[in-house]
Parts: structure tokens; C-alpha cells; sequence
């Protein structure tokens, strides 16, 4: 019974890892779509290491920024422009 | 499993088929062109020449293990700080590098919405727990895992290879600057870390590195024969690209079994690798003596899925860290295997009176291998700390170990 609940509370884990992020303003694909010409929307990869590196989805013209540098990074985009940050 | 040849091949290629080592023949490829077969052709062979070094020289001695050879040339605790720390880190930094890269894949290929994470943690568990099964099971497990790597790569480079997208001459086209090809090809050695792994000293032949060249060829070909060479060579996931290109999304789903498979055969191979040194150290009194038997599996594979995890959980993987570090690693090993080479041959020329010449070159040819791959990366001083690091480390541990043994006094 005790390994059951172990394995159950696992998967419970496992599973709800994503609603973590939930309070974050997210963007539908569609809705990037839409915006993937306009000059206003910076596309900025926040991988790095190997998340960066084994993943098979890149956005075309994204720009790698890495999560840990937004200090840096940040101050050189106008207030203005629409940022869109992916991770995976 | 019954067949020395089989077991083998099994644990012995465990991390060829790994994903990493597929990085590294694409962008080789990418580099060096067709000339990669040729190339990898040649190291197989310096490897075949320091396996049959080290395995006469463990047929001309009675206690034969490669720790002993190590001991009779370099001492008991250099001997152990150089088996410690060439099998230990490269375990835990490439369990943690391939179950990322396994998770990504299983992410991305097959199930978008589950956590990429989630499966690197299940996969450790999992593998974790399957350390504790009987060896004849493992072994068995390990050889389906080696199996289904090398099926998947042999049927994307044999259909690739019948398929070409592009004329012959395109794909025998020669590219690139010497200081690239000239590191690729160095790079290449590193394919062939854990191949150690079960070498029955009666055996004269083999396997692994025979094998390699057998895959990778149709793989490299098939690769050229549908990727450009600049693409191959600059790509982080040159295995993905080229299996997509070969069979579509069908190419993709086989190169993630691939990936998946490979990743669990090379962290079962090496933590395999682990266990055997650190019974080999135990039955020389440079390690506690409950490692020499049981007590190994229920300690080592748990201490490691720890590690590993911690490694994971505390953001190593997304750190460019992780690659200098695992590459350091396998450089580790590759000294390791230079320095038993050597020792094998200084061993062999004390009993024959004379110096067999292959045997003396290919340790040196390896160890050139390993200079250029440390002196044309940009983080020398990095791959130095970790080794000289490690080396201290595991020279400290083997060192308390034998002092501090009451035992070592009844050893020769």
C-alpha cells in the first residue's frame, strides 16, 4: 500500500509540474504566429546548456538569451517591444 | 547470457550507441566528410592493438585484473586514484547529460505533454532499480537496450545509404580547414569510453571497436548522404536532423527509441563499469572489503541515482558546465586507458626482452589524441582543474583507504 501511494504521489507530481508556471502571461501559438513579422516582437530562446542544445525545437530567428543572464539582456530591448520567451 | 562474444558487445558499447557519441560522429562527419569511415577505421584499430596489449599481458600474469597491471608499473595508490577517478565522474556527468537529452527526446518525439524532466527522474529510478536485478538479467537487459540503439542506427544508415538525396560526388566532397578536421578527428577517440567493460583475457578479439565501424559507416554515409556537411557539423542534435531527413517523422520516432535506448545502455554500461572496478579495488585492499561482494550493489547504484539527481535537480543540465565537464570526464578515461595500455606493454617487454613496437605506438598515438583535443579546446585550464581535481580527490580516498586498512599489511 505504502509503495503504491509513493508511486502515486510520483505520477501527482509528475503531472502537476506545469501548473507551477500557471500565473505566467502565456501566449498561444496562434497569437505568435500572428505576430512573427512584426518588428515590436523579440522571440528569445531562455535555454541554455543542454536543454538548449538536446531539444529539437528551435523557433526560426529567435534570439538565445539565457534565463540566468536578465539582467543583462533586458536592458537592451526598448520598453515598447513585445518579448516572448520560450524554454521549451 | 551465455556467449562471452554477446556479453561482450553488450556492455562494451554501451555508450557508442549512446547519444552523445552520436553528436559526436555527425559533427565529425560534418567536418571530416566521408574520410570519418576511413578515420574511425584507424582508431578501431589503435584500440584493437591496446586491447590486445593489455590482454597478454593479463594472460602473462597470474593476478590479472587491469588494476593489477596499473600496480605493478605506477604503484597500489596511483593505481587506484586513476581507476577511481576515470570511471566515477564520467558515470554521474554523463548518467545526468543523457537522461536530460533522453527526456528532451521523449518530450519532443513522443509525448509532448509530459515533462521532459519527469522522464529524465523516472528513467534514473527505473534504471536505478534494475542495478539491483540478478547480473544474468541485467546482462540481459543491457544487451536488449545495446540491441535496440544499434537495430534503429543500422536501419535509418542502411536505408539512408540506398536512398541518397543528393549525386555520389556531392557526398565524396571534401570540405574544411585543417585545425577543425584535425580536431574532430581526436574527438572521435572519445567513442569508445567504457569499452573496457568485460574483456575476457582468454579472448584475443575484440568486438566493440569492429562493431563501431561496422554502424557508423552506413550512419555516416547516410548522413552525408542527406544532411549538408556544414549543417551536420555546426548541429547540437546532428542525429536527429539527419534521421529526419532519412524517414520523415517515422526516422524521428526510430531515432528516439535510439536515443532512449542508448542513453539507458551506456548509464547501465558504465554504472556496470563502476561496480567491477570498485570490486577490483576491494580484492586489492584499496577499497572496504563489503565492496568487493553485495554490498556494492546495494550501495554504489543508489549513491550514484543521488548524485545523478542532485546534479538534475540543482540545474547542471542547463548549465554550458555540464559539457566541459563530461568531456573532461571522458578525457579522464581516455588517460586511464593510455596509462593501462602503457604499463600493459612495459609489462609485456620485461617478460619478451623486447619493446612490440604497435603495442608502444598506439597508447602514443591515443595519448597525441588526447593533447590535441586538451590544447585546441577553449576551456583548457577548465578540463586541467577537473582532472588534476579529480585526480587529487580519488589519490586522497584511495590513500586514507590503504593507510587506514589494517589489512594492507598481509598484502604482497
Amino acid at each position: 500500500m505504502k509503495r503504491i501511494l509513493l508511486l502515486l504521489s510520483f505520477f501527482l507530481f509528475v503531472g502537476t509540474t506545469p501548473l507551477i508556471a500557471g500565473n505566467v502571461p502565456t501566449m498561444s501559438k496562434e497569437e505568435l504566429k500572428a505576430q512573427l513579422d512584426s518588428k515590436q516582437t523579440v522571440i528569445l530562446d531562455v535555454r541554455s546548456g543542454r536543454d538548449w542544445t538536446s531539444s529539437e525545437f528551435k523557433i526560426k530567428g529567435a534570439i538565445r538569451a539565457p534565463g540566468n543572464k536578465i539582467a543583462e539582456w533586458s536592458k537592451t530591448y526598448a520598453k515598447d517591444q513585445t518579448l516572448v520567451l520560450y524554454c521549451a | 547470457m551465455r556467449s562471452p562474444l554477446l556479453l561482450s558487445l553488450a556492455l562494451g558499447c554501451g555508450w557508442l550507441f549512446s547519444p552523445e557519441a552520436l553528436v559526436i560522429t555527425g559533427n565529425a562527419a560534418g567536418q571530416l566528410g566521408w574520410l570519418t569511415i576511413p578515420l574511425l577505421a584507424l582508431l578501431a584499430l589503435l584500440f584493437t592493438v591496446c586491447r590486445q596489449t593489455i590482454n597478454s599481458s593479463r594472460r602473462s600474469f597470474a593476478d590479472s585484473s587491469e588494476l593489477s597491471i596499473l600496480q605493478q608499473s605506477i604503484g597500489k595508490i596511483p593505481a587506484a586514484s586513476l581507476t577511481l577517478a576515470s570511471c566515477f565522474p564520467l558515470l554521474v556527468l554523463a548518467a545526468t547529460a543523457l537522461l536530460v537529452t533522453s527526456g528532451y527526446t521523449f518530450n519532443e518525439v513522443f509525448l509532448y505533454w509530459f515533462p521532459n524532466f519527469g522522464f529524465a527522474f523516472m528513467l534514473l529510478a527505473l534504471l536505478t532499480c534494475a542495478q539491483f536485478l540478478p547480473i544474468k538479467y541485467l546482462h540481459r537487459l543491457q544487451f536488449c537496450f545495446v540491441s535496440l540503439a544499434a537495430t534503429g542506427i543500422c536501419i535509418l544508415g542502411i536505408y539512408g545509404s540506398v536512398t541518397p538525396a543528393k549525386p555520389l560526388a556531392e557526398i565524396l566532397q571534401q570540405p574544411q580547414q585543417l585545425s577543425a578536421t584535425t580536431l574532430s578527428s581526436a574527438l572521435l577517440l572519445l567513442l569508445f569510453a567504457g569499452s573496457n567493460l568485460f574483456q575476457e583475457k582468454e579472448s584475443r578479439f575484440s568486438p566493440v571497436p569492429l562493431i563501431a565501424v561496422l554502424v557508423f559507416m552506413f550512419w555516416i554515409f547516410a548522413s552525408l548522404a542527406h544532411v549538408d556537411a556544414e549543417r551536420l557539423a555546426s548541429s547540437t542534435i546532428p542525429y536527429m536532423t539527419a534521421s529526419r531527413k532519412i524517414l520523415g517523422d517515422t526516422g524521428r520516432q526510430i531515432m528516439g527509441l535510439v536515443v532512449i535506448s542508448g542513453s539507458c545502455a551506456a548509464v547501465t554500461g558504465l554504472m556496470l563499469l563502476c561496480r567491477e572496478k570498485i570490486t577490483d579495488l576491494a580484492s586489492q585492499q584499496l577499497a572496504p572489503q563489503f565492496l568487493a561482494t553485495r554490498g556494492q550493489r546495494w550501495l554504489l547504484p543508489p549513491l550514484v541515482a543521488i548524485t545523478t539527481g542532485s546534479c538534475m535537480a540543482t540545474g547542471l543540465a542547463g548549465d554550458e558546465l555540464l559539457e566541459i565537464l563530461l568531456k573532461s570526464a571522458l578525457l579522464l578515461w581516455l588517460l586511464y586507458y593510455c596509462c593501462l595500455s602503457l604499463s600493459a606493454t612495459f609489462l609485456l617487454k620485461n617478460k619478451l626482452q623486447t619493446l612490440p613496437l604497435p603495442a608502444l605506438l598506439a597508447p602514443l598515438l591515443l595519448l597525441a589524441g588526447w593533447l590535441i583535443i586538451i590544447s585546441s579546446s577553449p576551456h583548457t585550464t577548465e578540463i586541467l582543474i577537473f582532472i588534476s581535481s579529480s585526480l587529487v580527490a580519488s589519490t586522497c580516498l584511495a590513500a586514507f583507504w590503504f593507510f587506514s586498512n589494517p589489512r594492507k599489511k598481509d598484502t604482497p
